[in-house]
């Protein structure tokens, strides 16, 4: 049974979890990998049973690129987990991902939480956090089977308007 | 709905605000209910059915009744935090209405600040992360504000809506807490004392956030026939919508505009049994475990244009004196944090002409009106309530009451 010590918190992967016991383990070999659809062929996250667009249970693995923006964040100041405290403030990012915009209607798409972090890791630096900028998939390694994904920013142009927030 | 004006709230109670209560859920549960079934004037075979909801940090019916000298035709505990309220009321509908009890009292009891704590520190923080969790959990958000945020912060980015124009709820809040005996902060705030508190999350400063409590409520479901012998004014049910979900509740990003919250799906429901519009209701209690949820329910109901919230709250309309107050007790945000049921209560003492206030005849319905500093909450003829329940951004709940 896959289990990570990671800041103070227990992440278990019980064998019989079966919606997720393949994503963290995916991502230590460094590959995002959605489940993807037989019926309609849309990719879906987080790992569900059943397509919550079509109810067809049949899926296959789907690697994406990783790429996408921020579509909302927000900057932590006051952490609730004690192994966040040294981290604080941190940006917790949701991210739209490239493939699958606007799919199956204009207001749906792939998107992840994570964390907005450096190269090396650390949180970025909240003046840098965003609305609109760019992101790509980064791993953070926690054990031999076990990954999370995070992101960092790319120098690529936004997506529409940049937005952070005023306070 | 068919069952329109067919039952009433005929009792409510609650224990002490509090953040020592240094005894045990069943206690405060025991405590409530009693208050309750005497404001209605009930006795041990008045009350045939109870219902209760937590998230694993309570007691069930079946532990609560005993010490009421009750014996249930019914009884069930449901796991679920806000919104819950106005789903049980229209569960207690349905389970009198299929014959199964004839009386239902229904209760939250939380020691959510000696015990487990709302926030997510305390005990909650050391249990292992698994299943859905994983989602977010991982990456420091657990807490409500942490995983309601985004959704703020994309409202702002959206419409243009400002940290100083959401500060109006608390300011509003806790002008009416200040005619409140029972609140835990009666003080009365400024935009500025909101907008200077230190950060929690972004966009919320810690004066935008709610005050985790140690406190049991309770209220009691009737047909409007036996509602009529009882001691109180009855208070009529028009309309409910129970725990409503927008796409995705797993994962509701997924789904767009993420700044649409489930009262876009539960306001037809609500508004087409009671057959009224928006402009017809004189108080809402729209629930405010953050300044942001008030803002975003009241819009999503209809009372603004969808977007303008920020400038609805921040108009005067919500405060008392204004033309729709919201939240007339102080609420989560100043007299305490309950899951919810204390603002069903506040309306309907509102709807009673009875509110707990400074005036020294309350209990009789005797009013000044007066809404200076320590003295009177109550809004002069009203008529009709609405009860605006949240859970998180996808799940809602909503309450219409006439008297």
């Amino acid at each position: 049974m896959p289990s990570v010590e990671y800041r103070g918190m227990n992440l278990v992967i019980p064998d019989n979890d079966s919606e997720w016991r393949e994503h963290f383990k995916l991502a230590r070999g460094h590959k995002l990998m959605l489940r993807a659809c037989k019926s309609c062929d849309l990719m879906r996250y987080p790992p569900s049973h059943g397509c919550p667009y079509c109810g067809a249970l049949e899926w296959s693995l789907r690697e994406v690129s990783g790429r996408g923006h921020i579509y909302s964040y927000e900057i932590v100041a006051h952490a609730i987990q004690p192994g966040f405290k040294e981290w604080t403030p941190y940006a917790v990012v949701l991210v739209e991902l490239d493939e699958q915009r606007g799919k199956p209607t204009e207001h749906e798409a792939l998107r992840i939480i994570a964390n907005l972090v450096t190269s090396d890791l650390r949180p970025e630096p909240e003046a840098n956090v965003a609305i609109g900028k760019r992101v790509r998939v980064t791993f953070q390694d926690l054990s031999e089977d076990f990954a999370l994904p995070q992101f960092t920013l790319t120098d690529e142009p936004p997506e529409g308007r940049v937005w952070k927030f005023p306070g | 709905m068919g069952l329109k004006d067919k039952y009433c709230i005929v009792g409510v109670g609650e224990t002490e605000y509090s953040r020592h209560s240094g005894r045990s859920t069943r206690a405060m549960a025991v405590d409530a209910i009693k208050k309750a079934m005497a404001d209605a004037g009930l006795g041990k075979d008045g009350v045939d059915g109870m219902m209760s909801y937590q998230g694993g940090d309570s007691t069930p019916a079946n532990w609560v009744s005993p010490d009421l000298g009750l014996r249930l035709n019914f009884y069930m505990d449901v796991m679920g935090g806000g919104s819950s309220t106005e789903a049980l009321v229209g569960l207690a509908i349905g389970a009198i209405e299929a014959g199964m009890c004839h009386t239902v009292a229904l209760f939250r009891s939380m020691n959510g600040y000696s015990d487990v704590r709302i926030g997510g520190t305390g005990s909650r923080a050391a249990q292992p992360v698994r299943g859905l969790d994983l989602a977010q959990v991982p990456f420091g958000m657990r807490s409500a504000g942490q995983s309601f945020a985004p959704t703020f912060m994309r409202h702002m980015y959206e419409y243009g809506t400002t940290s100083a124009q959401v500060a109006h709820v608390r300011v509003a809040h806790s002008k009416h807490a200040s005619q409140n005996p029972k609140a835990l902060q009666k003080e009365r705030v400024t935009v500025d004392d909101v907008l200077n508190s230190r950060w929690i999350v972004k966009p919320l400063h810690l004066l935008d956030c709610c005050l985790e409590t140690d406190n049991a409520t309770a209220l009691i479901v009737t047909s409007a026939e036996r509602a009529r012998d009882l001691r109180q004014k009855p208070v009529y049910i028009m309309g409910v919508a129970g725990r409503v979900n927008k796409p995705r509740t797993d994962f509701h990003w997924a789904t767009g505009p993420i700044s649409r919250v489930a009262g876009h799906y539960a306001k037809d429901i609500v508004f087409g049994q009671a057959g009224i519009k928006p402009e017809d209701v004189d108080i809402t209690g729209s629930y405010d475990a953050f300044t942001f949820t008030t803002m975003l329910q009241l819009e999503e109901y209809g009372f603004c244009k969808k977007g303008e919230g920020g400038q609805y709250v921040s108009s005067g309309i919500i405060e008392l004196g204004g033309r729709r107050p919201n939240n007339t007790s102080g609420s989560h945000l100043c007299e305490g944090y309950t899951h919810g049921m204390s603002m069903v209560i506040e309306n309907t003492r509102q709807l009673r002409g009875t509110v707990d206030d400074y005036c020294p005849g309350w209990a009789e319905g005797k009013h000044s009106y007066d809404y200076s500093p320590k003295q009177c909450r109550q809004v002069k003829d009203a008529k009709i309530t609405m009860n605006l329940g949240w859970a998180m951004p996808a799940t809602g709940s909503a309450l219409i009451l006439h008297n």
